[in-house]
């Protein structure tokens, strides 16, 4: 597993302009983060000015990815070595950053227009700037420390953006995600308390070498595990989840539920193939936890009266379908092919499924702003009037329920072949009952929105852009599934 | 000389675990907090002892000069109007807190078995570390303390004082050289800025609602005096 992370020695040293490139993709959202907390814009033209210097630096870090296969940096600061690498999976999910980053951003100016003005939307840009950040370095970063950096920086900042809307259930909700996720960092630090003090190295390509199971591994992992499944709402610990969407701004959900979740999820793929690379029971608690996610996400998303809880509901039951597939990415008796079909299957999934989320927080934001309710009955007849924002939610839909052509399909179909091929028949039931329940929760809300006794309302118009942006983000979840190769050939680049 | 090093370090040891002790569990929120401003200037001699007088400084400076604030800003100390209650009258169910305590025991446990399958000569001179070992017991105590209390102020305090544990905790497990030093440096400012964003959130939340511990958990609520 450690090739597939791009933890090994690398040919080439990155060029100059790489380090360029690198620089502007880790540093600039910071700047115009700030920036623009200075000088908040009011239209969108500001923001697409800003945007396209980070979206060139990720796409020429891209073509320097394609000609090197993994690029390595490292610095030494004060007798403390950093290390960040770039294989083909890093910059793949770089790049759904950076892209998800621009999406959200274009989509504040308009929502801010025309919703009441906030006292604090100003810290909005910031905190955005922070988060985008803080995110491209925690895909990057090869060493325990960049890590804990990156994800302090991305857990506190997520929680301060959540927690601007500044009404009550919102302060509520932000207060016990804080404290949670406070002590799961501090969970994970006392897991590298122990790794540190046992093997004395933090740099996990290092520690891949002299790392063996033992008691000290597998207490390490269960702690970092338990503190990042916490900031990850894996199941069992999923139950801040909901609460913080429900009152929070709609690009700061989209940004949440599609990247800051995912990102846990990764550092705890990550690290526990390097602690646990042979264990047989921790892979599989976490594959029952998440057929119960996916069943228990399910029903809560379909009895779900208001939208919001509907979409972050569903979000527990999306991950619950990448836990499920922790066993045939570690643990011992997988073979070869199924490995290699799970590992695109997830890193699949899990993209399609941050692009599709976002797309369904911003319609939902939309119906929502548009109709000034919250509830499902509240919403019903919506069709006649927001035919755009629906098919917006129903484009994201389909991807969420695994239909031809999205990504959804193409991760189920890699899922489910590796099931098959590892014989996990268990696993296999677990992905169709979640599609079914998927159908189930997304149809139920259509049946509320085609009523045509509903009475008519009166709207607000959205402001230009607030519908297309969320429509380019569904698609874009589309054209993953239809020229799925070329990821799919990024992410199994490291294999030479 | 060595032995009056020891002595010192025993001696700071029990300190800090007292004033963490007091800190946990006195109900009157203010002198709870005064008790963190002790805590944390114990921390600094701590480092100091450890030969980091790195820390001891970046300690002494977030403990005591910027997370302090943060909390009395909480109690709302710094404003006529609108201060908390001064006593935390939230009354636990005892079920809830025994199994809370007992997990929190299990816990503690399960660290001390790892710990000592790292240093296995602590067995045989357990005092050989009474930092590592007051350490571990601060984290166990404010995990229980973090589990049982709802007081928002409470909990912040708790969080605070398991932080310090488990950075005392990295120390003696990893020493105190440049990464140990890095590590635990983050780990201050990621606690200091976890504390003011709760702060701000605990004096909002009160001005609103009048609330000082989560509801949803059960409707338990204090209103204002």
């Amino acid at each position: 597993m450690t090739w597939r992370f791009g933890l090994v020695e690398s040919t080439f040293t990155p060029l100059l302009t790489s380090h360029w490139a690198l620089a502007a993709a880790l540093c600039l959202p910071l700047l115009f983060g700030v920036l623009a907390a200075i000088l908040p814009p009011r239209r969108m033209w500001p923001v697409a000015l800003a945007c396209p210097p980070i979206l060139v630096a990720g796409l020429y870090l891209l073509t320097d990815t394609l000609h090197a296969g993994l690029l390595r940096w490292q610095w030494e600061f004060f007798g403390v070595s950093v290390a960040l690498r770039l294989n083909g999976l890093s910059i793949l999910l770089l790049l759904l950053t950076q892209w998800m980053g621009a999406a959200a951003a274009l989509y504040t100016p308009g929502l801010l227009r025309i919703s009441e003005p906030e006292r604090f939307a100003r810290w909005l840009w910031p905190l955005m700037g922070v988060v985008t950040s803080a995110l491209s370095l925690a895909w990057l970063a090869t060493d325990l420390l960049t890590l804990y950096i990156a994800l302090e920086m991305m857990g506190l900042a997520a929680v301060a953006m959540l927690l601007l809307s500044g009404k009550a259930a919102a302060l509520q909700a932000g207060m016990r995600y804080l404290l949670l996720t406070l002590v799961g960092s501090l969970a994970y630090l006392l897991g590298v308390a122990l790794i540190v003090g046992y093997w004395g190295r933090l740099d996990l390509a290092g520690l891949a070498q002299v790392m063996e199971p033992g008691p000290v591994a597998w207490m390490a992992a269960a702690l970092m595990g338990a503190g990042l499944a916490l900031k990850a709402a894996l199941f069992p610990l999923h139950g801040w989840l909901s609460p913080v969407h429900a009152s929070a701004w709609t690009p700061v959900s989209a940004l949440h539920a599609g990247l800051v979740v995912k990102a846990s999820l990764f550092v705890l793929l990550q690290l526990w193939s390097l602690l646990l690379p042979d264990a047989f029971w921790a892979p599989r608690l976490i594959a029952w936890m998440g057929m119960l996610a996916i069943i228990w996400g399910g029903l809560i998303a379909w009895r779900a009266e208001s939208l919001k809880t509907l979409v972050a509901s569903s979000t527990v039951a999306q991950l619950g379908y990448l836990m499920v597939v922790f066993p045939l990415l570690i643990g011992p008796d997988t073979s070869p092919l199924a490995r290699a079909l799970a590992w695109e299957g997830f890193w699949l999934q899990l993209m399609g499924h941050a692009l599709a989320k976002a797309a369904m927080f911003m319609s939902a934001g939309n119906l929502i702003l548009a109709t000034g309710e919250t509830t499902l009955k509240g919403l019903a007849g919506t069709s006649r009037r927001l035919p755009l924002s629906l098919l917006v939610f129903g484009v994201a839909s389909v991807t969420l329920m695994g239909l031809p052509p999205s990504a959804g399909f193409t991760a189920k179909w890699l899922l489910l072949h590796a099931m098959v091929v590892s014989q996990q028949w268990l696993a296999v039931a677990a992905l169709l009952v979640g599609t079914l329940l998927t159908a189930a929760y997304i149809f139920r809300f259509f049946r509320y929105s085609f009523m045509e006794t509903a009475p008519r309302q009166r709207y607000q118009p959205l402001a230009p852009g607030m519908d297309m942006i969320a429509l380019c983000l569904a698609l874009a979840a589309f054209v993953l599934g239809l020229l799925a190769h070329f990821p799919l050939e990024l992410l199994q680049g490291g294999s030479a | 000389m060595i032995t009056f090093f020891d002595g010192v370090e025993v001696g700071l040891a029990l300190c800090m675990v007292t004033a963490a002790l007091f800190c946990l569990f006195d109900r009157h929120l203010l002198r709870a907090c005064c008790f963190f401003v002790g805590f944390a200037l114990c921390m600094a001699l701590a480092w100091l002892i450890l030969e980091a007088p790195w820390l001891a400084g970046v300690e002494g400076l977030i403990g005591a000069l910027l997370t302090a604030p943060c909390l009395f800003y909480a109690l709302g100390s710094f404003s006529h109007a609108a201060k908390l209650p001064p006593y935390d009258h939230i009354r636990e169910p005892l079920s809830r807190g025994v199994i809370r305590t007992l997990l929190a025991l299990a816990w503690c446990l399960m660290v001390g078995a790892t710990v000592r399958f790292i240093f296995p000569e602590m067995v045989y001179s357990p005092t050989e570390h009474p930092l590592l070992l007051a350490g571990i017991v601060m984290i166990a105590t404010a995990m229980g303390a973090f589990a049982w209390h709802r007081h928002l102020v409470r909990r912040l305090l708790a969080f605070n004082v398991m932080g310090s544990g488990v950075f005392l905790l990295l120390a003696g497990l990893a020493g105190t050289n440049a990464q140990g030093q890095a590590l635990i440096t983050v780990g201050l400012v990621v606690a200091w800025l976890g504390s003011l964003l709760g702060a701000l959130v605990i004096r909002r939340l009160y001005q609103l609602e009048g609330q000082i511990a989560l509801s949803g958990e059960s409707a338990l609520k204090e209103k204002g005096k």
